[in-house]
């Protein structure tokens, strides 16, 4: 176990990441549903 | 309008479904050995990849459907697709790079599966592009058919580069033609956020449909 290499920071920032551009990506769209006229 | 709508509970639903790949990825499946917790960042990168090229894919397939049968369904759904291919093209490249970083000892390389991906990426940002310069919503249709298309080409490229050229980029592990070499709990978790990943994928074509349904009606009722 001494061996593993510690670099979960890395696995954070990409979990992170992933849900910011999706869930951005979500809300953005929805916001422009709501201004095209969708209620 | 109900398009959109139910696109957006689709979506909201494999978001949520998205935590439960969180919670498999990092309580029910093992730390790998020599590359330690930043592996865990493969249940996310490869559904990711796997969402942008289906997605790529699909907007050639309808391209040439397109062109053959002139249906304005078709352009409306290959619109829709590259945009969310795009938005996993993304997640695709942004989290490649932070892997590859403690693994590789870089952010990035210009072999070939990266330099490729890169390609087809930004190929269907100018399809975007393309799109949003053409107001002639036949022509817009047909020029945008030809780019999709281009971008289809690329994709068994990309998916057989690993094997055509010496690259850093791993080999597949589960769509190849022999067994998936997997431990169990890691291929359950994987295949799991393949299934969110595709749910999400169309949730978010059917949300990004609607919207385009939404603007067409909007505009015809402002010219007639």
């Amino acid at each position: 176990m001494a061996d593993v290499p510690q670099n979960g920071g890395y696995m954070i920032a990409a979990y992170i990441v992933t849900p910011v551009i999706l869930v951005g990506y979500l809300v953005g769209l929805w916001l422009r549903v709501k201004k095209a006229g969708g209620s | 309008m109900a398009v959109a709508r139910r696109g957006l509970v689709l979506s909201v639903l494999a978001m949520l479904a998205l935590s439960g790949v969180y919670v498999l990825a990092l309580s029910h499946t093992p730390i790998e050995a020599r590359q330690g917790l930043a592996q865990k960042i493969f249940y996310l990168h490869v559904p990711a990849a796997w969402s942008a090229l289906l997605a790529f894919s699909l907007v050639g397939i309808c391209g040439a459907l397109y062109l053959w049968l002139h249906d304005p369904r078709l352009d409306r759904f290959g619109a829709a697709s590259a945009e969310v291919g795009v938005a996993f093209g993304a997640v695709m490249l942004t989290t490649g790079p932070i892997w590859a970083k403690p693994i590789w000892g870089t952010w990035w390389t210009w072999d070939a599966r990266l330099t490729l991906t890169l390609f087809l990426f930004f190929l269907f940002v100018g399809y975007l592009a393309l799109r949003a310069a053409l107001h002639d919503p036949g022509e817009r249709a047909r020029f945008s058919a030809v780019v999709g298309i281009l971008g289809l080409l690329l994709v068994p490229f990309i998916h057989l580069s690993v094997y055509l050229f010496r690259t850093l980029h791993p080999q597949p592990i589960v769509l190849k033609p022999s067994k998936p070499s997997l431990p169990p709990e890691m291929l359950r978790t994987l295949l799991v956020s393949f299934v969110v990943f595709t749910l999400l994928y169309l949730g978010l074509v059917m949300l990004r449909y609607g919207l385009a349904l939404i603007e067409e009606a909007a505009e015809e009722a402002r010219d007639g």
